[in-house]
């Protein structure tokens, strides 16, 4: 019966909840996978047989008849449930269409964050089905298919256990430990009477049966106790091995009562797969209606065109920057003071780089070589952490902007003019606003620009490439999507909506992005100045955090608590899995393009005085920037996280760290970023001790902690991200770059920008 | 062929994107989806009537998955029964899957047909998402 059948699908469609079990055609038939099954359907109807056959008849006759049928009825309620557990349908997804993934097309974050209760869960890309695994859903690798509330895969039942048969493997269980506790308790009544003729053969059977019954009821009593205390606690098998809410706390329980009685009392789920097509008749024909645009749409209409939009960008400029990114026509450019910081262009490219990605650490999916399974354990706890810290992620764009405005009129102007100064890295510098999680933003932006400046993002020329163009592509659709309810959650908690928001925003900067480093990298004064600022600033920061080797643990600022926290709450990441080894393949040179784009994205302010630091910038940026598009650094970005997360990492290798542990993508990719590139102008600048330095600074919290002290010459805890520091003693930087933040580059034009702090930066265009 | 037909005439007009509302986690994992509205549609549907689909939906997928009395008794008689009352009886849960499916092709119908879109019931995707397919409007001419 149950054990040996195989699943055999293609039955005709009907919503019975009865076992429909489907085919999967190309899986090859694997008879060890029957085993188990086998053996237990064997003991238990065989044992139970020989029960009926030699124990109950004088049990009957010496008792009462009552005891085979209590016995005949709990088998028979083992077998249901047995039956049902075996060949139910746990609760299968069918796998997404291809339009469906249209959306999330070739890159994009490995993982999306939603808010359940107040709680940061993950949900992760499968990509064997093509959908992001709503919570409690896991992929089976026995059955090769995404199970809804996934428990486990019980090999007795050659079945997976999720939500539509919890309830009956449960039953199973509890009628499983009822029968063997009958069993071994009424042939122990029967060898009790009968100590004199235990040679019968009646006796040696009962004898025989009580063994295979006492050797059973342990796992069997033990598996139905931890089962009884899962669903008191509203807990799934998976979710208590992997210990995802240990020492926290489950947003899916609704208290012990209502978790009981969810279990055993709730109507039964629906079977997704085997369904009847409904076939749709409705006749769709133009004319079409259109709705009527209300006044508020129009006067919404005006302020998309920019015209208002400037006024508004100080309050609400999220919302501005949606309206705008929604526009058909580009608006025309602001001007330079409200512009968003460092955005030339009056286009929806701003408002995507106005809209920062969400803080989801962009895990991009390399779908053909991306190996979901080693991850998914180990970012679990680190993408939580950092998930939790970071409550106000989709509300950072709109407070970066707020606080960048309320902070200095002229940091729109700074990050606008670093825009200018370095195409790519202006960029960054505009997406970062100094604020909260430029490192987050760092990669979408970075690879946006990427993807932009090189027309054939699909290219095969490398999974950065790759990364680039579906970063840019996520993050278009998701910039499309921006709504302007988007306020009331922004303050709040990271929900759904906002994160589909943010990663609408952040395509948008992508995209913006994109053109913008396209036309600074041809030019090499631009790009010159585009880097060296990131240089010189990060040989600062390097000096000042050696100099201050604990001052990441100062930053309280609460735009960078995600950073503090996801530096010093993940433990060190595991070996690279095969995508990062992908990704470690790229050409070296190719870092130091990551570098800088990463840089730029934590440094918007870029120093007015890097132009006067040609030497060195030209030959550090020039060769990369224009044979790499920026796409390392997607590729690296998510390596950079595990590396990041660690705050002690002296001897940390300068690969990028494995992909699995990323508590701040965004963090670890700077780092990765500033690193690589210290360690270039370090070694061309023959600055070994601020390599040194740099070393374990890259492995901090996002780089950014170091950063920000090095840099600041402002109030220590708001300038962590993006102040410059004054300091000298970063071999590298010229004098110019350690000037205060007043010195004027002896470039062309000079553009202020104010980081955190406020501390103000020119930079030259 | 001697006579020449229009495209447009004979078949529906071609689809131009669709759109994804996606579950809303908020609460758990009970079945609801957001009532956020996507900007694509910004031009075809008014606001309102989206919304009041949408909610519409939750409430029915709400009302499938109340642990009621109802949903109980059921459970009992299929336990009394050797769940062999399955074979026959339709659950709750189908039941009000069957009134969302009249509810959509209903909304369909008088909603969203006239305006060019259509909903696709989210159960052939899984309960993830609900797929609004939209059509090209030639009749205007945009291309879109």
């Amino acid at each position: 019966m149950l054990g040996g059948s195989s699943k055999s699908g293609g039955r005709g469609p009907s919503s019975s909840p009865l076992p429909h079990t489907v085919i999967q055609t190309s899986r090859p038939l694997r008879p060890s996978r029957y085993v188990p099954v086998s053996a237990a359907t064997f003991f238990l109807v065989g044992s139970t047989t020989l029960f009926f056959c030699f124990t109950c008849p004088w049990l009957s006759e010496r008792f009462s008849v009552a005891v085979p049928i209590y016995n005949g009825v709990i088998f028979l309620f083992v077998l249901a449930n047995f039956y049902m557990a075996t060949f139910m349908d746990p609760g299968i997804f069918p796998r997404a269409e291809e339009d469906e993934d249209k959306e999330d097309d070739f890159r994009a974050p490995l993982y999306k964050t939603v808010e359940i209760r107040g709680i940061q869960v993950r949900m992760k890309w499968c990509s064997t089905c093509r959908f992001y695994r709503p919570p409690r859903c896991s992929h089976c690798s026995v059955c090769d298919n995404c199970v809804e509330d996934f428990d486990h895969h019980c090999p007795w039942v050659n079945n997976c256990i999720g939500r539509r048969n919890y309830r009956y493997f449960f039953l199973f269980l509890l009628s499983l430990t009822a029968h063997i506790l009958a069993v071994f308790g009424f042939g122990l009544l029967f060898i009790l009477y009968h100590r004199q003729n235990i040679d019968r053969l009646h006796a040696i059977v009962t004898l025989a049966v009580m063994c295979v019954a006492g050797l059973f009821f342990i796992p069997v009593a033990g598996l139905t106790g931890f089962h009884i205390v899962l669903v008191a606690r509203g807990r799934t098998t998976n979710e208590q091995v992997t210990g995802k809410f240990r020492g926290g706390v489950n947003p899916f329980t609704n208290g012990c009562w209502k978790n009981v009685s969810h279990v055993l009392c709730s109507s039964q789920a629906p079977r997704y797969l085997g369904r009847k097509k409904c076939v749709r008749n409705v006749c769709v024909q133009p004319p079409f209606l259109r709705p009527q645009l209300t006044e508020i749409q129009l006067a919404a209409k005006i302020l998309d065109n920019g015209i208002q939009g400037d006024l508004h960008r100080s309050r609400s400029s999220l919302e501005m920057m949606e309206s705008q990114s929604c526009d058909s026509e580009p608006p025309p450019p602001p001007k330079p003071e409200l512009r968003y910081p460092g955005i030339t262009r009056g286009n929806t490219e701003e408002c995507s780089l106005l809209n920062k990605a969400p803080p989801t650490p962009t895990m991009y999916k390399y779908r053909p070589t991306y190996s979901p399974g080693k991850n998914h354990t180990a970012l679990t706890h680190a993408y939580a952490n950092q998930a939790s810290q970071q409550p106000g992620f989709c509300s950072q764009p709109s407070l970066d902007r707020d606080d960048a405005s309320d902070r200095t009129p002229g940091g729109r102007e700074r990050s606008e003019g670093s825009r200018e100064a370095g195409g790519g890295g202006g960029i960054p510098g505009y997406s970062l606003g100094g604020h909260s999680y430029p490192s987050f933003s760092d990669p979408t932006v970075l690879s946006g620009v990427t993807s932009g400046t090189s027309s054939s993002t699909h290219t095969s020329a490398g999974a950065v490439h790759i990364s680039e163009a579906t970063t840019s592509a996520s993050f278009k659709s998701l910039a499309n999507q921006t709504p302007p309810p988007h306020h009331t959650s922004r303050n709040g908690s990271l929900s759904y909506d906002n994160l589909l928001a943010g990663s609408d925003n952040f395509n948008k900067v992508a995209a913006e992005v994109a053109p913008e480093v396209s036309a600074g990298r041809p030019c090499t004064p631009a790009a010159a100045s585009y880097s060296s600022p990131f240089l010189s600033s990060q040989q600062r920061d390097a000096e000042l955090h050696s100099q201050s080797p604990h001052h990441h643990h100062h930053l309280t600022n609460p735009h960078h608590r995600f950073l503090h926290r996801s530096a010093s709450s993940t433990p060190p990441p595991h070996p690279p899995t095969p995508e990062r080894e992908h990704l470690l393949a790229l050409p070296p040179p190719h870092h130091h393009h990551h570098h800088h784009h990463h840089h730029h994205s934590h440094h918007h302010h870029h120093h007015s005085s890097s132009s006067s630091s040609t030497s060195r910038p030209p030959r550090f940026s020039t060769p990369h920037l224009p044979t790499r598009h920026g796409y390392p650094y997607r590729t690296r970005s998510t390596d950079a996280p595990l590396g990041s997360t660690s705050t002690t990492h002296p001897a940390h290798s300068p690969h990028p760290p494995p992909l699995g542990k990323s508590l701040s993508y965004s963090s670890a990719a700077a780092a990765e970023m500033q690193y690589r590139l210290v360690r270039k102008a370090s070694a061309s600048a023959g600055a070994n001790a601020a390599l040194s330095q740099m070393k374990p600074l890259s492995q901090t919290n996002g780089g950014q902690p170091f950063f920000s002290p090095s840099f600041c010459s402002a109030p220590s805890s708001p300038s962590h991200l993006l102040s410059v520091s004054t300091q000298p003693g970063l071999a590298y930087t010229g004098a110019a770059l350690q000037q205060s933040p007043t010195h004027k580059p002896q470039g062309n034009e000079v553009k202020k920008v104010t980081g955190l702090g406020g501390t103000t930066y020119e930079i030259s265009v | 062929m001697a006579e020449t037909h229009s495209l447009q005439d004979l078949q529906q007009p071609a689809v131009s994107s669709k759109v994804f509302i996606q579950r809303d986690y908020s609460s758990g994992t009970i079945c609801k989806f957001q009532t956020k509205f996507p900007s694509e549609l910004e031009s075809r549907i008014g606001k309102q009537p989206f919304e009041e689909t949408i909610q519409t939906l939750n409430n029915l997928y709400a009302e499938a998955e109340k642990l009621g009395g109802k949903s109980y008794l059921e459970g009992c008689l299929a336990c009394l029964t050797a769940y062999t009352i399955f074979l026959c009886m339709e659950t709750h849960y189908e039941k009000v899957l069957k009134k969302i499916a009249r509810y959509i092709k209903d909304q369909n119908e008088k909603v969203y047909a006239p305006r060019g879109l259509l909903l696709t019931d989210p159960i052939e995707r899984g309960l993830r998402v609900v797929e609004i397919t939209i059509f090209e409007d030639r009749s205007i001419g945009s291309g879109r």
